[in-house]
């Protein structure tokens, strides 16, 4: 039993990350709808295009792929009345400069604090992999609960320049300290 | 154009684009909306979401076993926390949940993709074990009588194994083809394939494996002097050392599907196994010597969504069988004509004559053989439907009507009054089993699924079952799932089942080792459960849970001398169970287990023949996107005997620990694997337990040994 409170203490700290298949598809489904209902996207496009940004660390570099692939598969060149283009990035090239009317941010080490700043300055919505980056300053996550329940970190939401339409706020679950 | 003119043109401009940006963000949300009910469904169909369902389940997806090396179904269920292994001199194979008698066989439900797959024989399952790892695309273990699959009572817990007949839009199978060797001359071929046309599709599945396995054996039931013992003289006629343990089996699954809404499934199973430990306890040394059990069913159903009804019909056809061909006793067996003494002992002066016979030695010089045999089929049908028309309510009501029969049954035996080896029909006048058996079976199904907010939510239901050999039965059921944050899930859950007799408790005869009875009542479980859900991320998490349950009317065989089976009292088995599943860094998956079982039988006497500890678990790592090593640990702490005037061991069966080890190469360029695993690498004493006075050194297992895979994806 020691050996068993030993494990489950360390695990708090010593776990690692790995992809949930289905999670992933769940979003890379559902997160360019929610980019369209945002009311200034058009504001976002580059080049009359939407860069779709996914930022990722280097041994996620297939996974990113993957996703990249999968999107592809299901929108087939078009978000909508969009044209849109996949930007891969990886996080230690990210900056400022980087290309992005979102960005969607897979698992990572290091300090997400990064990502939430620049898409603050640049004013676009942020999705997260993992919802425990919300509180790192990332604006929407999904899960699979009992239903899939869209997360959205609303203290972020103001440090945005975007504007949902109102029938969206009302599917989100806010998330907050006391639910986090 | 005027400037009024002008005013009105842009403003019905205007409208109409607002009409159509109304018009386009209403069709983006329908949109979400169904993709986030699409992705709610399969997640809920493919056990996703599982820590938020009333269950105590565990998860096992098929494409992270077989990089574990897992072989096939029952090693698959050896991970599963709580369970353990039995086995018993006739080779069927049992998994035991929490402790829980384990010396019945149906105490735990196996489905195969929602199809009911225990034999009416044995209501075990046995046969179904060897299923190949290939085949199966995920396993959801429901620990405890929690789970009610259509009506179905689940005891001790059930398993249900998806195959790759499975299939989501967005989540394609892949068709493979696979070749395994290895110990034993084990040697397996196999595949999946799946074809779609239109609204139309096909899944298939086949596989064909066999072995010549032998494993090491103690003094059979002879040598014990508890088969067939007269005066001390079949004694020396026991065997020791090497027990034949081949086995054959072919399986083809095959799964129709029009416009998901109409099916059929239907699976052929022929599995032949040698006979053992015998099933008079003898460890025949004749490989001829064997039993089949064949298990095949076919269902048709049809499943629609009507406005806020779910509708599900269905009804299929199952037959099993136990077909014995065996020698049953070695050459120059001693023994009296048992026939001839047991219609003596129903004379009005039964004494005399009855010890007459008794003492008239009848000389088997060239053996005993036996052909015995047994066919069944049940017929089924049910019906439910799902209704969500309440706002947060989600009601379940439905029935299930079924006919379990004997269609055919076989008696023939080296004869009984010359001991001449030839085989002598007594199908009609010394039967091992009663013919013409039937048992028919309805049951009602109500169950409300209530969602009190976002995070809180109830299920109360009611099962009714009554079948022509048992009394009515009433079982609630209720359970409260609290999500307290996302990341912490608390569950409470309460239920009542039962367990039915099966037909070889119910109808065996003139045997041995086995007499049935329809003299006793159902199993009966009340069982209370709580459990504790942290989710770490979308792929950590930690459950732990404790249990309580209360059983009653345990059957069991009560007197090993006359072998006959009866409700044995009350046994009260509680414990905790602990899981964590996730990862250490990208590249690997770390999996582990931890059950305490403790309680008591009939009051005071410690759990017999259960593990009070077992630890479990795998860690699997990509050395690099091509190559990966896995291994998979299991320790079985040391089981207690029973406590009665028959065992004569005193210490209990010692505790082991297994490992194994694999090796796989992926060839992302062609898609095959190739795998190589060492089983049982440390060559543990892996003993599972024996009855009393049978064989006294237990069931020894596999030692080590090795299996190469190769499987190609296409």
């Amino acid at each position: 039993m020691r050996i068993l409170t030993l494990l489950f203490i360390l695990h708090t700290f010593l776990f690692g990350y790995n992809y949930n298949d289905m999670l992933l598809k769940a979003q890379a489904s559902i997160f360019p709808k929610i980019m369209m209902l945002d009311k200034k996207l058009e504001e976002k496009l580059i080049d009359g295009k939407i860069v779709y940004t996914i930022v990722f660390d280097e041994e996620d570099h297939d996974t990113a792929l993957r996703i990249s692939e999968f999107i592809n598969k299901n929108y087939k060149n078009n978000f909508d009345k969009y044209s849109y283009k996949i930007n891969l990035v990886k996080f230690t090239d990210l900056s400022i400069d980087t290309n992005a009317s979102i960005i969607y941010m897979l698992n990572s080490n290091k300090d997400i604090k990064k990502v939430a700043d620049i898409a603050k300055q640049k004013g676009i919505i942020t999705f997260a992999y993992d919802i425990n980056n919300l509180k790192n300053g990332l604006l929407f996550s999904l899960m699979l609960e009992k239903s899939t329940v869209l997360y959205l970190n609303k203290e972020n939401l103001h440090t945005q320049k975007v504007d949902f339409v109102d029938s969206l706020l009302q599917m989100v679950k806010f998330i907050d300290k006391g639910n986090s | 154009m005027d400037n009024k003119s002008l005013n009105i043109s842009l403003l019905l401009c205007s409208l109409l684009s607002l009409t159509s940006l109304h018009a386009q963000t209403d069709d983006l949300l329908a949109s979400l909306s169904n993709d986030m009910t699409h992705f709610s469904e399969v997640a809920t169909a493919t056990k996703q979401n599982e820590h938020y369902q009333p269950y105590i389940i565990s998860v096992f997806k098929g494409k992270d076993l077989k990089k574990l090396g897992v072989v096939n179904l029952e090693e698959a269920l050896g991970l599963v926390p709580g369970v353990d292994m039995a086995t018993d001199n006739i080779g069927i194979k049992t998994p035991i949940f929490r402790g829980s008698n384990p010396s019945a066989y149906g105490q735990s439900k196996l489905f195969i993709d929602g199809v009911p797959a225990n034999s009416v024989f044995f209501d075990a399952y046995s046969e179904h074990l060897k299923m190949p790892i290939e085949m199966i695309k995920r396993i959801e273990v429901v620990r405890g009588p929690g789970s009610k699959t259509d009506g179905y009572n689940a005891y001790a817990g059930s398993i249900n194994v998806i195959t790759y007949a499975e299939n989501f839009k967005g989540f394609d199978n892949a068709n493979s083809i696979v070749i395994k060797g290895g110990s034993y001359k084990y040697g397996m071929v196999g595949f999946t394939q799946n074809y779609e046309i239109d609204n139309f599709s096909i899944a298939t599945d086949f596989s064909y494996q066999q072995d010549d396995k032998t494993l090491d054996s103690g003094p059979d039931g002879y040598s014990s002097g508890f088969s067939l013992d007269y005066s001390g003289l079949n004694t020396a006629l026991g065997r020791t050392g090497e027990v034949l343990m081949w086995s054959e089996t072919y399986s083809l699954g095959l799964t129709l599907n029009y416009n998901n809404t109409f099916y059929a499934k239907l699976r052929i199973l022929d599995h032949t196994q040698s006979s053992g430990y015998g099933i008079n306890l003898y460890m025949t040394d004749d490989k001829k010597s064997r039993m089949k059990l064949p298990n095949n069913y076919i269902e048709l159903g049809i499943v629609e969504n009507i406005d806020n009804f779910d509708i599900s019909i269905k009804g299929g056809m199952k037959y099993d069988a136990f077909n014995s061909d065996a020698r049953l006793a070695p050459d120059g067996l001693t023994y009296f004509d048992v026939k001839k003494y047991k219609e003596f002992l129903t004379d009005s002066d039964p004494d005399t004559n009855a010890t007459a016979v008794l003492q008239t030695p009848i000389v088997w010089s060239d053996g005993m053989f036996g052909v015995h045999s047994a066919e069944q089929v049940t017929y089924y049908q049910s019906s439910f439907i799902s209704y969500s028309g309440i706002k947060n309510h989600n009601i379940n009501v439905g029935y299930r009507v079924s006919q379990e029969k004997t269609i055919a049954m076989v008696s023939k035996l080296s004869s009984w009054a010359t001991g001449d080896v030839d085989l002598v029909d007594y199908t009609d006048s010394y039967p091992f089993f009663e013919d013409n058996v039937k048992r028919d079976t309805v049951a009602l199904f109500l169950e409300d699924s209530y969602s009190y907010s976002d995070s809180l939510s109830f299920l109360v239901g009611i099962n009714y079952e009554k079948t022509s050999l048992s009394d009515p039965l009433y079982e609630p059921r209720a359970s409260m799932v609290y999500q307290h944050n996302i990341h912490n899930i608390f569950k409470l859950l309460y239920s009542q089942s039962h367990r039915n007799p099966s037909w070889q408790e119910m109808f065996t005869q003139n045997n041995h080792s086995r007499i049935g009875s329809t003299e006793f009542e159902p199993e009966r479980v009340e069982a209370y459960e709580a459990a504790y859900v942290h989710i770490l991320n979308s792929t950590n998490h930690i459950q732990s849970n404790i249990f309580y349950l209360k059983n009653s009317d345990q059957i069991q065989i009560i007197d090993s001398s006359n072998g006959t089976f009866a409700n044995t009292g009350k046994t009260t088995i509680y414990g905790l169970e602990f899981e964590y599943k996730g990862n250490i860094s990208t590249r690997d998956s770390l999996y582990l287990n931890y059950s305490y079982i403790d309680g008591e039988e009939n009051n005071r006497e410690p759990l017999s023949n259960v593990a009070q500890h077992m630890f479990k678990g795998y860690y699997s790592y990509d050395i690099t996107n091509q190559y990966s090593v896995s291994s998979v640990f299991k320790y079985v702490g040391e089981k207690e005997r029973i406590v009665n005037n028959e065992e004569t061991r005193t210490d209990p069966l010692r505790a082991y620990t297994k490992i194994d080890l694999t090796v796989r190469y992926d060839s992302n360029k062609y898609n095959y694997s190739l795998m190589a695993s060492v089983k049982n690498i440390f060559d543990a004493d892996i003993r599972f337990p024996s009855k009393s006075k049978t064989y006294i050194e237990d069931y020894i297992q596999e030692g080590r040994n090795f299996m190469i895979t190769l499987e190609k994806e296409f």
